[in-house]
């Protein structure tokens, strides 16, 4: 269903094509949305009909009020069924419009997640959610009331001009003289709109640029007492936005202007050409064979001819704000995930038992920066605590997610064991808004209260969780206010004790920590070891060495072992 | 959350500011009711003329001498159709000019309540988002008299005229339109706005919520991977958009209903009146073509109660943004204009027992803090980040209030400082450097608004700036662009430290004076902030002593600050 486009524009092809395939999934909602549009369209030209005949058949035919009640009733009946089919055409588009939403945003979710950490660690999720939320929500005008409307705009006047052409064809010529317009019209409208749209938005966009600005400064601001002076500037810079803006809203106003007028003059030419006609002042065309039945018809249906096209006029700024939302999301989607990411079930075991993961001439490619890690050949036993060490960007993290698996390799192969699952530690632990004790679930969704507990006291939280008078149902705000940074950290250590899981991934566990949140996670770690896990620690820190049954050192991507060579199997 | 309010007490404030331009909204109104009366005239006038030549013209067939005067109502029709366009555009030019005024009042009144705000409330709102909430919550005001307030007043305005005008001719037909088309506004205004309320008022919310949760999924992925809690989260996260489509979809349903409605309405009044006309006309009270032209006018008030329904289901966005807004009067500083006290030097400075306790933070942020500082003393406060020290400095600097304990500057309560001396008095060096985007000359100014160039250089030589603005092609005037992106974080903590070193205060407070400074230009800035420190009392707030940074001038005692 391609539906009629009101202006092809060169750019945002792409765009256009992803709302078109988003509303092929709703063909059948759409479909019936049009078509219920349409029928509410007819009953109101059966409602006009009726109208034009009551009036004559009372002025015209003498008939009494008595005869015609039936004709009222009937018109009475009709106007219910012509709001049921309005509501059905305004509910169905909705429902499309949400369905289209929700599938679209899962997807979107879906993709996210299929790019992995790795890939995402490129975005900022702040923008990213913006896309997933703001920009999925944009498409509901577009969906909900313009692409119906756009039929609706089409397919209604002609009927019309039909009609009309039935009763009095210069009648019909005087509204066909604008038919070949629609197209010219809808253009109009349309350039205003989007001349409106990009404009303003631009402006807007400077304008609360200018205003965050000042805001984020406050409290500088308030320490050199200048806050007025910043009042004064935000109003001089709303201010001469308004004299900007009024000068194009001046032009753009003029196209809607330009529809407005055709259709007050349509309905004045009509009324005094019928009226003229009807009086027998002009004696060409088809005139003399007006009735005040087709006259008034006529005079009725004009205004109905423009008022879709006005509608449309009102929800073109839907069209505008869908395409660029759309733009920005093909891009998002045309991103294409590592094709072997998610192959955790396809992996072959690796020979020795003892092993839990080992790599084989496994690199990992990134499109612009080349080979950024490998090829590297390692084997970790159970048990072993590794120490990872490596300027920042030499590939440290980057062999911290091949082994978790968040990135596969470009060649070679990576092996994990039957029983592989690890816990994962970075410096941005993630809190999710509700209790600490959901917070900790989500490294096992059936942990007891107890286990809770137990894993606070080994990350030592114990004392923070004691002190608070509903404990672990205590619940940590938006974005981990509440916690400070270093209890964060914390959190997320109680979660890998709470997981069990053997292997424990951990990248810079102790940056930019407190002296008390620093000791707690070395403990921790100590903890962690004795208990017979396997422990791959990225890190400057010094004092984690003593931890390491082993040293490995990334330079330039290549592996070595601390003793300098380079490490190539260390499974024999 | 806040108790839930009347709708009346959260707008009133708005209102208020609307009413600053009480002149241009009645005028803007006034348009709109033109623009509605020539639509409806075209309507009448049109039915009218077509009937009664249609009756004359019959007539005439008949050969029955008849004549009717074809000039007033064929220039009415053409007058109508003219003003209908002309008020169109004139009302839309007009009310856009007024929204865009009351954009900048009302940006600039929240401006004003925003710089009252105390360090806390600053700090934690600093984020984007919020930021742009804010924003949309203040677009969502300025157009409440477009959407909330003009339409209903004319339609109002509109329904009277029209049911006075139709009873003149026919009072059954008139008192019935009066009382159909009034309980017609009722319900979609007041009816369908009661009905959206509390959905619409959730929206935001739930958009919220639904933003925060996939901030989580998306920043989390490596945890949630690693244990397997993808799909956990993710049922979470689509629990809140099932919720958010429900009232969606309840939302969508009702104003779909509310527009149903109002085809309704204006049809049956329609129908209704020509019933009645059509009895008067039989009855010889009126003529035919008046018989069509009063329900013709009905049919135009399609036009007037168009837009109700949709802007009324939303009401309750409205009301949200206004709660939210007015939310922010709350966590207002106490400001100080007049001095109840005579002051005169600030470089004492005695705590007792100072404790700061935030709502809703799980521990203090600050404990029974004492401390005291004589002049010249030069106190390095140290602790690792969340210990309270940015706290301190927005005690000190009366940006934050104690939530217990006692603040005394130069011998006086800190509180009854006149704001004006206390700023001139005390200054502070934030943690993070604030730049504005603007020009280096006006960031500068921002410290002494008097200062000329000469000195602007002066102070610029004092940070080892002076070369490199030398070599921008646009020198002072040159712009740092967005938070001062532009500079790098070194160039961009020397041009705060410049800003200080234009004021002449009694008082310092010194946030990690040196981050992101590299060590030679931090021993040649310490040099100079030795000597610019002289006769004055020093914190410095750092994080710890022993590490490699490079170490403020002369400190002559310390205090750790304990997490």
């Amino acid at each position: 269903m391609a539906a009629p486009s009101a202006k092809s524009d060169k750019d945002g092809k792409n765009a256009k094509s992803l709302l078109n395939q988003l509303a092929r999934e709703e063909r059948r909602r759409f479909g019936v949305a049009v078509v219920s549009g349409l029928l509410a369209g007819t009953l109101t030209w059966v409602q006009m009909g009726l109208f034009a005949w009551c009036v004559t058949a009372l002025l015209v035919n003498s008939q009494p009020l008595r005869q015609l009640t039936p004709l009222f009733v009937l018109w009475f009946l009709i106007l219910p069924l012509r709001g049921l089919l309005t509501y059905g055409q305004e509910t169905l588009s909705q429902q499309a419009s949400l369905a289209i939403r929700k599938r679209l945003r899962a997807r979107l979710l879906d993709h996210m997640v299929a790019l992995g950490p790795v890939h995402l660690s490129d975005y900022h999720s702040a923008s990213l959610s913006y896309q997933l939320v703001e920009q999925v929500e944009a498409l509901d005008g577009y969906f909900a009331r313009f692409r119906v409307q756009l039929w609706l705009a089409t397919l209604l006047p002609l009927g019309i001009l039909f009609i009309t052409l039935s009763q009095d064809w210069l009648a019909a010529l005087f509204l066909a003289l604008s038919a070949p317009m629609i197209p010219l019209f809808m253009a109009l409208v349309g350039m205003g709109a989007e001349r409106l749209n990009r404009d303003q938005f631009a402006a807007v966009a400077r304008l609360s640029g200018h205003f965050i600005d000042r805001v984020r400064s406050l409290t500088t601001l308030q320490l050199f007492g200048q806050t007025a002076q910043a009042r004064a500037s935000v109003w001089a810079a709303s201010e001469g936005y308004r004299t900007r803006s009024m000068r194009t809203l001046r032009l753009a106003f003029l196209s809607s202007a330009v529809l407005e007028f055709f259709a007050a003059v349509a309905i004045a030419v009509v009324a005094i050409y019928i009226g003229f006609g009807l009086l027998g002042y002009i004696d060409y065309g088809p005139s003399d064979e007006l009735t005040l039945f087709s006259g008034l018809l006529i005079l009725l249906l004009a205004p109905e001819f423009f008022q879709p096209l006005r509608s449309l006029a009102q929800h073109y700024h839907d069209r505008a704000a869908a395409l660029g939302a759309a733009d920005s999301l093909v891009n998002l989607l045309a991103e294409s995930p590592p094709a072997t990411r998610t192959d955790h079930a396809s992996a072959v075991a690796p020979q020795a038992p003892s092993t839990l993961v080992a790599l084989q001439n496994a690199n990992v490619t990134h499109p612009e920066r080349g080979v950024v890690l490998g090829p590297v050949s390692l084997a970790l036993s159970r048990g072993e605590t590794v120490i990872l060490t490596g300027a920042s960007g030499s590939g440290k993290s980057t062999l911290l997610q091949l082994l978790a698996g968040f990135v596969a390799p470009g060649d070679g192969e990576r092996l994990i064991a039957e029983d592989f699952r690890f816990a994962w530690m970075d410096q941005r632990p993630l809190l999710i808004q509700g209790t600490l004790a959901e917070n900790l679930r989500l490294a096992d969704p059936n942990a007891s209260d107890e286990a809770l507990y137990q894993a606070l006291a080994q990350a030592e939280l114990s004392d923070l969780v004691n002190g608070l008078p509903q404990g672990i149902e205590t619940s940590i705000s938006e974005r981990g206010v509440g916690l400070s940074g270093g209890q964060a950290q914390r959190l997320a250590l109680a979660r890998v004790f709470l997981s069990q899981a053997p292997l424990v991934l951990l990248d810079e566990p102790t940056a930019s920590l407190d002296e008390h949140t620093e000791r707690a996670v070395m403990q921790g770690l100590e903890t962690l070891k004795r208990e017979g896990r396997t422990l791959v620690i990225a890190t400057h820190h010094p004092a984690l060495k003593a931890l390491a049954d082993r040293h490995w050192h990334i330079e330039h991507g290549r592996l070595y072992s601390v003793q300098g060579e380079e490490v190539r199997d260390d499974s024999a | 959350m806040t108790p839930p309010d009347s709708l009346f007490a959260t707008l009133r404030p708005w209102l208020s500011a609307l009413a600053k331009r009480r002149a241009r909204l009645w005028l803007g109104a006034l348009l709109m009711a033109l623009t509605l009366l020539s639509a409806l005239g075209l309507l009448a006038v049109s039915g009218w003329f077509i009937t009664a030549t249609g009756i004359t013209g019959l007539l005439l067939a008949a050969g029955v001498a008849a004549s009717l005067e074809v000039y007033v109502p064929g220039g009415a029709i053409r007058f109508f159709a003219v003003s209908r366009t002309v008020t169109r555009y004139v009302e839309r030019i007009y009310n856009h000019d007024t929204v865009l005024r009351l954009l900048a009042d009302l940006r600039t009144q929240l401006f004003a309540v925003l710089a009252g705000l105390d360090s806390r409330t600053l700090a934690k709102r600093r984020a984007s988002d919020w930021l742009n909430r804010l924003t949309a919550d203040i677009d969502t005001l300025d157009s409440l008299y477009l959407r909330l307030l003009a339409p209903p007043a004319v339609a109002l305005v509109a329904i009277l005229l029209l049911s006075g005008g139709v009873a003149i001719f026919v009072p059954n037909a008139g008192a019935l339109l009066a009382a159909g088309l009034l309980l017609g506004w009722l319900w979609l205004t007041l009816g369908q706005a009661r009905l959206g309320m509390a959905a619409s008022e959730r929206h935001v919310h739930q958009l919220e919520a639904l933003r925060s949760r996939t901030i989580e999924q998306l920043q989390g992925l490596a945890e949630l991977e690693a244990y397997g809690s993808l799909a956990v989260h993710r049922a979470r996260l689509d629990d809140i958009e099932l919720r958010l489509q429900h009232d969606q979809r309840t939302l969508g349903r009702l104003s779909a209903l509310g527009n149903a409605l109002q085809g309704w309405l204006v049809s049956a009044a329609t129908l209704a009146t020509l019933w009645l006309t059509a009895h008067a006309w039989q009855a010889g009270t009126i003529s035919g073509p008046v018989m069509v032209m009063l329900p013709m006018a009905v049919l135009a008030m399609n036009e007037a109660l168009g837009a109700l329904p949709a802007s009324f289901t939303w009401l309750g966005a409205t009301k949200g943004a206004a709660a939210r807004l007015n939310q922010l009067n709350d966590q207002q500083i106490p400001v100080n204009a007049e001095a109840t006290q005579s002051v005169s030097s600030a470089q004492t400075l005695t705590l007792e027992n100072v404790s700061v306790h935030y709502p809703g933070a799980l521990q203090p942020a600050l404990k029974s803090l004492s401390l005291t500082l004589t002049p010249g003393d030069r106190l390095a406060v140290t602790g690792a980040s969340g210990a309270g020290k940015s706290t301190l400095a927005a005690l000190v600097s009366r940006q934050l209030s104690p939530t217990t304990g006692h603040i005394t500057l130069g011998g006086v309560p800190l509180g009854q400082w006149p704001d004006d001396t206390l700023r001139q008095r005390v200054a502070v060096l934030t943690q993070q450097t604030e730049l504005l985007d603007d020009s280096l000359a006006a960031n500068l100014r921002l410290a002494a608004p008097d200062a000329d160039d000469a000195a602007l250089w002066q102070v610029l030589k004092n940070v080892d700036l002076a070369e490199w603005a030398n070599t921008l092609p646009q020198g002072l005037n040159t712009r740092v662009g967005e938070g001062g992106r532009q500079l790098s974080g070194g160039q961009a903590r020397r041009v705060a430290l410049a800003r200080l070193f234009l004021r002449d205060p009694d008082l310092v407070l010194l946030d990690e004076p040196f981050a992101g400074v590299d060590e030679l230009t931090a021993q040649h800035l310490s040099n100079f902030l030795d000597a610019w420190l002289a006769g004055r009392s020093v914190i410095y707030l750092v994080h710890g002593l022993n590490v490699n940074a490079p170490m403020p001038p002369r400190i002559t005692h310390t205090l750790a600050l304990a997490g």
